[in-house]
């Protein structure tokens, strides 16, 4: 490539194993990786992770309680190397919500029950995860997007990651440079929910062909600090019901932290049919409610997120090995709705990955038949264990909550048989319906703003200040609407623009054209908090995320 | 005593050190203002009205231009033969680029932009902002002295100055750099846009937000801020729209600016866009919306429509 007439050669890193994504999936993979190199001598592997986050754990979010199987089998010594582990969970409380009351559940499922697990921040935990990686001698690269994968012939032989200094008009700035090209002889695709190099891998390979459609969620989170502990550290609430309708997926947690500090969040299924369901209001109505506004009373909240989680379960996984890549953790969608858990599975499914990936290495053969040992190692071991009895779980809340929770029950009993498996599933877009087929303003008004009281309740501008997020403002949106046109047209009849409400971070506006009455369609890229909900829940499916300049993005601490 | 290292260039003095000097005299210590760089004089001159001890100048032909490396040996011969309780800077680019260095040079470090500082108990208390504004620590500076010190830009206010009506005396140190030891090679200053403005430097500033709707009124809030002698600035979506450069941009994102007059045409206050000036000494918001959170932080409000409003305040301003 060209500069001012100067030739740019694009730099070219070469290792045995690429890792793209350093979260807790890729991390384990990476350490694995570098243990095994430890445990069988021999020429060591040359193993690199690049992660878009500036610092170790910055775009990590999850709730999160932590089933530690996982970690106590990758690091047995995990806690004499101070594993973040706060707290471990001392209390489950599961209530139904109404809009004013709560209702315990008489007892606690099994799937939630948390004993031996712990309150975890996920972005603190993989902020050590990632100091044990590099530990080991793993170069974790921060600040830098996978942008696309490099192929010689139908074999992924790498990534090329995003270039830096590329004005709005996509023009080079004085800071130009170009991305550097990471060839390895297998790359591990950890680009978590929704990942962007998974998609395009998907695709081209139609790797989903015989899965059912993956579906997802967007789990939304404060942490606050509280004048003292109001609830004991380890304690873990979840909600169902209010302010979801019977037939809407999703439910609120708190889990406290110790010290008052506490994670509220809330989940709402990406398959919802209201178009004007906004999540985020949704989020603040829970926060209303007397459960949680009693609890919150007189704190402060200090932080904000929001991600994207696959929901689908077992049968849409897609089929996670190509000649050359794997694809791993919540990329593949390993993350189990009955017990609200993935962070185990996206390690052990990286703990998979890493030792098929040595294997074919030191085998000299990367194919995709010799990977295909990865998706044997899933099958025959715990994750196949863990998610095939709950396989057709969140599908059968597709249908509503209570129909829903009587088959969670029931596949308790029968290890999840059902007349027809893989129980039927739809894309959550296609879901979501018409405005005219709906003319119930009573629903509309259940969906619109809350009042906004800057204490309790937050509008999403003052909520992403809270995520701290940053991206340089001069660099082409990272967010390809492939035709706006629809938007002030064909999506604003049909749909009313639910961009505008689905996404958590006001990145999507539609805003008045100065003249005439029609309206355009503004995207605030810099607000992006990498949820990725635009690009799973447009219903004409034209909104395409893409990696920002690197380092752009979140800033999570605590959450 | 308390060493201010003043910042100029070819000459000129950046008034941010005033800020500087102001934070220092709140200290109630002996203060002395470094100028550093090649023919300083005028610089020196002009610093010797202010109430300090005295101005000192280190005139060497390889200080100018600057480079980070001829400042690092300049200057820490100068607070070896000086030894300051603590040394202070403005948090400008230029201190970014060699105050660490200099720090770590003498063995110190570096508290790098405060917004406040007293003494308490003999012992200095320093506070500076963290998580994005959200906190504010204070930190005591620990071990022996020189401490390393420098200040946000707006946190203190350059006329609240004391100045005194006869000269304060200028001394002259001499240094020796050695031309060959410094690695840089600077070239002409680059500059992004061709009319970059620095909003930082602006008494007054008019900035619109929103409100304005379209970029064909953006010549309304134009003239009122000629009017007022001051310079124009927007919130985010002007910026992002591409009908102002951004580096007229306040904000989390843009500038953080502290003039003794920030007026905000049409802006709804969004806490990204405070953080960048609700430190300015009084704000007057105009918005049609009376919930705007704008409201806040103004010092003088006007709920209603700005087409209305802004002509007649430039009609007033003219007369």
């Amino acid at each position: 490539m060209q500069l001012w007439g100067i030739e740019l050669e694009r730099e070219i890193l070469e290792v045995d194993v690429l890792i793209v994504g350093g979260g807790p999936a890729g991390l384990s993979a990476a350490y694995r990786i570098a243990k095994i190199n430890q445990e069988r001598g021999g020429d060591p592997l040359a193993v690199a992770v690049v992660e878009k986050a500036t610092d170790a754990g910055g775009h990590m979010l999850s709730g999160a309680v932590l089933d530690p199987s996982a970690l106590y089998e990758l690091i047995p010594e995990c806690e004499s190397l101070g594993a973040p582990l706060e707290t471990p969970v001392s209390e489950d409380q599961i209530y139904f919500l109404t809009e004013r009351l709560k209702i315990p559940f008489p007892f606690t499922p099994p799937p939630l029950r948390n004993h031996g697990n712990f309150v975890v921040s996920l972005n603190r935990f993989v902020k050590w995860l990632t100091d044990q990686v590099e530990a080991i001698g793993v170069d974790v690269f921060h600040g830098f997007s996978g942008s696309e994968l490099l192929y010689e012939k139908d074999r992924v032989v790498g990534v090329r990651t995003g270039d830096r200094g590329v004005d709005r008009n996509g023009h080079h700035k004085s800071t130009f440079e170009p991305g550097v090209d990471i060839r390895a002889k297998v790359t591990i695709l950890a680009d978590g929910v929704r990942g962007n190099l998974t998609k395009t891998l998907l695709r081209k390979f139609s790797l989903d062909r015989g899965s059912i459609p993956q579906v997802y969620a967007i789990g939304i989170k404060e942490l606050w600090e509280l004048p003292e502990d109001r609830v004991g550290p380890g304690t873990v609430i979840h909600t169902l019901g209010y302010p979801l309708e019977f037939r809407e997926f999703g439910g609120g947690f708190i889990y406290a932290l110790p010290n008052g500090t506490i994670s509220v969040g809330f989940v709402a299924g990406l398959d919802y049919r209201d178009p004007l369901f906004d999540p985020h209001v949704a989020f603040q109505k829970f926060k209303q409610h007397p459960l949680v506004a009693e609890l919150l009373s007189g704190g402060q909240m200090i932080r904000y997120g929001a991600k994207a989680l696959p929901e689908g379960g077992w049968h849409a996984i897609p089929k996670c090995y190509v000649d050359g890549a794997l694809v791993i953790g919540d990329a593949a969608g390993f993350l189990n709705s009955m017990r609200l858990k993935g962070i185990h599975l996206a390690m052990r499914s990286g703990i998979c990955a890493a030792e098929t990936a040595y294997d074919a290495v030191k085998a000299e053969d990367v194919s995709g038949n010799r990977l295909s040992q990865y998706a044997h190692l899933v099958e025959s071991g715990p994750i196949k264990r863990e998610l095939h009895p709950v396989r057709n779980v969140h599908q059968s809340f597709a249908s509503g909550l209570v129909p829903g929770l009587l088959y969670s029950g029931l596949s308790l009993v029968t290890g999840g048989w059902w007349f027809r498996d893989p129980m039927p599933g739809h894309f959550g877009h296609v879901r979501m319906q018409k405005l005219s087929s709906r003319v119930d303003q009573a629903r509309s008004k259940r969906t619109s703003g809350v009042l906004v009281d800057r204490k309790l309740t937050f509008d999403k501008l003052t909520s992403v200040h809270y995520s701290g997020t940053r991206h340089v403002e001069d660099q082409p949106s990272h967010l390809h609407v492939l035709d706006t046109d629809i938007c002030r047209t064909k999506c604003f009849e049909e749909y009313g623009n639910p961009c505008t409400r689905f996404c958590p971070a006001n990145v999507y506006e539609m805003i008045d054209v100065s003249q005439g009455d029609s309206k355009r369609l503004q995207i605030n890229a810099s607000n992006c908090v990498h949820c990725k909900t635009c690009d799973i829940m447009d219903p004409y499916q034209i909104i395409d995320w893409v990696p920002p300049e690197g380092g752009g993005g979140p800033r999570y601490e605590g959450l | 005593m308390l060493l201010v290292v003043a910042e100029q260039r070819s000459g000129s003095l950046n008034p941010v050190t005033l800020e500087t000097i102001a934070a220092a005299q709140t200290l109630q210590q002996p203060i002395c203002v470094a100028v550093v760089g090649s023919h300083v004089g005028d610089v020196a001159l002009e610093l010797s009205s202010c109430d300090v001890s005295e101005v000192l100048t280190i005139d060497d032909v390889a200080l100018e231009p600057y480079t980070s490396d001829g400042f690092v040996v300049a200057l820490s011969q100068v607070v070896e033969q000086e030894r300051p309780e603590m040394v202070l800077f403005p948090h400008t680019y230029q201190t970014r680029d060699f105050a660490p260095a200099l720090a770590s040079r003498l063995k110190s470090s570096l508290i790098a932009d405060c917004v406040g500082v007293t003494s308490k108990d003999g012992k200095l208390l320093l506070s500076r902002p963290m998580f994005q504004g959200k906190f504010v620590a204070e930190v005591v500076p620990v071990g022996t002295a020189p401490h390393f010190v420098s200040f946000q830009i707006g946190a203190f206010r350059a006329d609240s100055l004391k100045r005194v009506t006869n000269a304060v005396k200028t001394r002259e140190i001499s240094v020796s750099v050695d031309p060959s030891a410094i690695r840089q090679r600077p070239e002409d200053p680059f500059k992004e846009a061709k009319q970059a403005v620095d909003l930082t430097q602006a008494e007054r500033i008019v900035a619109v937000g929103r409100g304005i709707k379209g970029e064909e009124h953006l010549p309304l809030a134009q003239d009122l801020a000629k009017a007022l002698g001051g310079e124009l600035a927007a919130s985010r979506p002007i910026c992002d729209s591409g009908w102002l450069p951004m580096d007229r941009q306040v904000g989390s994102s843009g500038q953080t600016v502290a003039p003794t007059l920030y007026l905000a045409l049409g802006i709804s206050g969004a806490i990204q866009h405070l953080v960048g000036m609700k430190g300015s000494r009084t704000i007057v918001a105009i918005n049609k919306d009376a919930d705007a959170p704008i409201f806040e932080v103004a010092d003088y409000g006007i709920v209603g429509d700005l087409f209305e409003i802004v002509p007649a305040l430039v009609a007033a301003l003219g007369d």
